[in-house]
């Protein structure tokens, strides 16, 4: 009589839904029920409640992770979320806890149950999958929700094996002897090479451990055919199959590699190794790998794992506010790893220094990898002979990390705003004194460099130096009404796309004809508005993300009291939108731009950006109100 | 001799002291013919095991009483059990040895459980000679605990039923009374009960049995609580 009720809700919940009656009846063999108080932690990591897989029955929780001493909100969960699905694969999911944002009443399904159910069970084990394969069960839930909650953990069921397996794979001719197989692994700088037939299909695999085990162990005669040593039975998996496919392929043949076949043709190879580097695609792990690397030729492929990240968050609905802030700390940890590997090779610097970052990645909102955008402000030196060793250090210095940055994917500034330019790599004196000239007679330059070193923070070295400047620059713009007028009309010089028909104002002719460009139509006349706010009430670094502003603001600004919810919204809205088609474009190989196609977005998206349009309208017609005169 | 005391002491001591997440509880719930525990019979026993504050959602106990007495009246209404329902059921020894079993030596909690303690001691006296051994909880008396030590708003009722303290805090109740859903109910109170009185420093069994052991008084008219 009481499962009665358990059975009802589990039955509108995926994958539960979708199991027969009996599958269902053995997954809830055992099961309890347990609440937890609004702030209480749910589960850890450490985990000893790893034994249970919870259903939220009511309330909701959000998942942590630890970085650096401080809590990181990774996602949001609600009713008929299930938590600690992943780790029914006996993989170590990196989340540090669980905690509940409400009063919050679990379901504790036995993980051994469910386990041995997916086991036996072939057709459970495919509504398993499949209920974590496809969010869309998910949507109408989603709606109601407001994009904070979605379904479980799903690394392995969201991502193809495409996205994850070595593509164009070192191959042979069945032909090739042991020596010429192992010559070509060495060039390749593989552990494996795939030995194809007279029409280039795979007839097997050589390892490294077949030339150890096989050949060095045995004595074999290295001028043997390859093909004698090779594994002949091949599995494969097709390129568009996800990875969970790929692991029960691997359990189930006792294989550790997969040939991976796309359009019947060897498109690459899947190790398990590469599965086990998705299962740490955690922001965590990687975290872990950039702390651990000695050089910059190790820092490019923990760099290049960074975009898997946004597959694992996308997947599992954190919000654009969230995605930015792991992104943003796992792109400093990164600079700061090559900013130290310099120094390494330097010495220690003759002066103190701040190495400061502005742009997109000053107000912590840099999705992919976008322009490095970087300055160095050192101390006064002391005397000529510390003026030159400063110099000539920080010259050295950011050559180095210019070049650093380029290597693991940051493309260089076009307007070279970066410390290697030597306008941009100068003593805290001379700082001030830009700030001075730029407030003093602020032409249109000066207004954009006011304003892009106000978005600035420092992101290695001595922060007190860009404090120190940042006063500066505040001190001569606090009242400076022809600057702040320039400033006001700078952020509304982007109008909302939206016309008088209510449609949106697209691209009119050239290769982005009929598209809406997210960033300078949505996200740039947020980021501009708030940022003249900003500037107006004195709000400067480290305060310089958007929405950490918005919440500054919220007390002191009366605009932004007003509008704080609906700037928020908007901003993440666009945002995550942003976010989603620039990582669809990486995953199929285009680089990431900020062109969509209004006709594409469904019914719910265009009313929801459309409102955040109008919000944006709304707000910069009441600045152009109240500056009337300043804008003239 | 010594040692068997210093045994003992030592035993009682340490099970006061065991923290309330590590106990084994069963929430019960017995509905009645009526009130009076000399001539009333037991027609329905439900029961639900917990381990601390987690419901053991699949360990239930239901079971159908045939009081071998004609019953009617208002109380028939209230759990909704008629005669006929019982006529084919058991005797009350089966369902009382069972229980019994089913309880083992888990702490008995319930809404007002003293009542049901003495119908089903009655009923054990004259089965085995003797009442359950087990310690029990009145759900009730911990809630009016918590009232009194302002860990929830409000004042202290003088006798709220089990289904008005479940509305508030939102567990869902039906319309009529049955033994193993009202046991759930107060299964759920003591779930949410437990946190605030940790939070209110009784974190151990000996403290959470004096806090639940205050006593239910409750007059004949007011069945509608059972």
């Amino acid at each position: 009589m009481i499962l009665d009720e358990v059975v009802q809700f589990l039955r509108r919940v995926p994958p539960f839904q979708f199991l027969s009656e009996k599958a269902l009846n053995a997954a809830i063999k055992g099961i309890s029920s347990e609440f937890f108080p609004k702030g209480s932690v749910i589960a850890t990591n450490s985990g000893q409640d790893g034994d249970f897989l919870y259903v939220i029955k009511k309330g909701g929780v959000k998942r942590l992770l630890d970085s650096d001493g401080q809590q990181i909100v990774v996602d949001y969960k609600g009713e008929g979320d299930t938590i600690g699905y992943m780790s029914l694969l006996g993989e170590d999911v990196p989340w540090s806890c669980v905690k509940a944002i409400d009063d919050t009443i679990c379901y504790l399904l036995r993980k051994d149950h469910v386990q041995a159910l997916i086991d036996s069970d072939g057709q459970a084990r495919n509504s398993f999958s499949k209920s974590f394969l496809h969010p869309a069960n998910f949507d109408t839930l989603k709606e109601d929700r407001g994009f904070s909650y979605t379904c479980g953990e799903k690394i392995l069921f969201s991502t193809p094996v495409a996205d994850i397996a070595r593509n164009n794979p070192a191959t042979a001719s069945q032909h090739i002897s042991i020596r010429e197989a192992a010559r070509l692994m060495t060039e390749r700088k593989t552990d494996y090479i795939v030995i194809t037939d007279a029409d280039a299909a795979p007839v097997g695999i050589v390892t490294n451990s077949d030339l150890r085990d096989k050949v060095v162990s045995l004595g074999m005669d290295v001028n043997l055919p390859a093909r004698t040593i090779m594994t002949e039975a091949i599995h494969s998996v097709d390129a568009g199959d996800y990875c969970y496919e790929a692991v029960l392929k691997m359990v189930k043949n006792n294989v550790h590699h997969l040939v991976v076949i796309s359009g019947g043709c060897l498109w690459g190879v899947l190790t398990n190794h590469d599965l086990m580097l998705l299962q740490g695609t955690s922001p965590l792990s990687i975290v872990k790998a950039i702390e651990a690397q000695s050089s910059v030729d190790g820092l490019i492929p923990v760099s290049n794992k960074i975009n898997g990240i946004y597959s694992v968050l996308l997947a599992g609905g954190a919000r654009a506010g969230n995605i930015l802030r792991i992104i943003t700390e796992i792109n400093d940890r990164l600079v700061r790893k090559i900013i130290t590997l310099a120094e390494r090779d330097l010495g220690s610097p003759p002066v103190a220094y701040a190495w400061i970052c502005f742009g997109s990645e000053g107000r912590k909102e840099q999705t992919f990898k976008t322009d490095q955008d970087n300055a160095i402000i050192y101390n006064d030196p002391a005397n000529e002979g510390e003026a030159q060793a400063a110099f000539d250090y920080f010259s050295s210095l950011s050559k180095i990390v210019r070049i650093s940055l380029l290597q693991v994917g940051f493309p260089q500034c076009p307007a070279l705003y970066m410390a290697s330019n030597p306008m941009w790599r100068r003593p805290l004196k001379t700082w001030k004194k830009y700030a001075a000239d730029w407030c003093t007679t602020p032409s249109a330059k000066a207004v954009l460099n006011t304003v892009t070193f106000f978005d600035s923070r420092t992101v290695y070295g001595d922060e007190t130096l860009l404090t120190a400047f940042s006063r500066h620059l505040m001190s001569h713009i606090t009242g400076n009404r022809l600057l702040l007028g320039k400033a006001a009309s700078l952020s509304i010089k982007n109008a909302p796309p939206i016309g008088f028909l209510k449609t949106f104002v697209v691209e009119k002719s050239g290769e982005h004809k009929d598209m809406l460009n997210l960033k300078v139509k949505g996200v740039a006349p947020i980021v501009d508005l708030v940022r003249f706010f900003a500037l107006e009430k004195g709000i400067s670094t480290p305060t310089t993300s958007t929405l950490m502003r918005i919440e500054a603001l919220t007390a002191s600004h009366s605009i932004v009291k007003e509008y704080a919810e609906e700037l928020v919204h908007a901003f993440e809205y666009i945002m995550l939108l942003r976010i989603q088609h620039q990582y669809e474009k990486i995953r199929n190989n285009l680089p990431p731009d900020n062109f969509i196609r209004p006709d594409k977005l469904s019914n719910l998206q265009r009313r929801t950006i459309k409102e955040a349009f109008q919000v944006i309208s709304k707000i910069q017609n009441i600045v152009i109100e109240r500056y009337r005169e300043m804008i003239w | 001799m010594v040692a068997a005391l210093l045994n003992r002491f030592f035993k009682r001591s340490s099970a006061g002291h065991r923290p309330i997440e590590s106990l084994e509880f069963v929430s019960l719930d017995v509905e009645l013919t009526g009130l009076d525990d000399r001539r009333d019979s037991i027609l329905s026993i439900g029961a639900v095991k917990m381990a601390g504050g987690r419901i053991a959602l699949s360990e239930s106990f239901y079971r159908l009483i045939n009081p071998n007495v004609s019953f009617s009246g208002p109380v028939v209404t209230i759990h909704g059990i008629t005669p006929s329902d019982v006529k084919s059921s058991e005797g009350i020894e089966t369902a009382l040895r069972d229980v019994i079993d089913f309880c083992g030596d888990r702490i008995i909690i319930g809404h007002c459980i003293d009542i049901d303690m003495a119908f089903l001691n009655r009923e054990a006296v004259k089965l085995t000679g003797r009442p359950l051994k087990n310690q029990s909880l009145d759900t009730l008396a911990v809630y009016k605990w918590l009232l009194s030590r302002h860990c929830y708003k409000g004042d202290v009722p003088l006798n709220p039923s089990l289904y008005d303290i479940a509305k508030r805090f939102d567990i869902p109740v039906d319309i009529s009374h049955n033994a193993v859903m009202d046991a759930f109910i107060a299964a759920q109170l003591l779930q949410r009960f437990i946190s605030a009185l940790c939070q209110c420093g009784v974190k151990y069994a000996g403290d959470l049995l004096r806090v639940g052991n205050a006593g239910c008084i409750i007059t004949r008219g007011e069945i509608s609580n059972l």
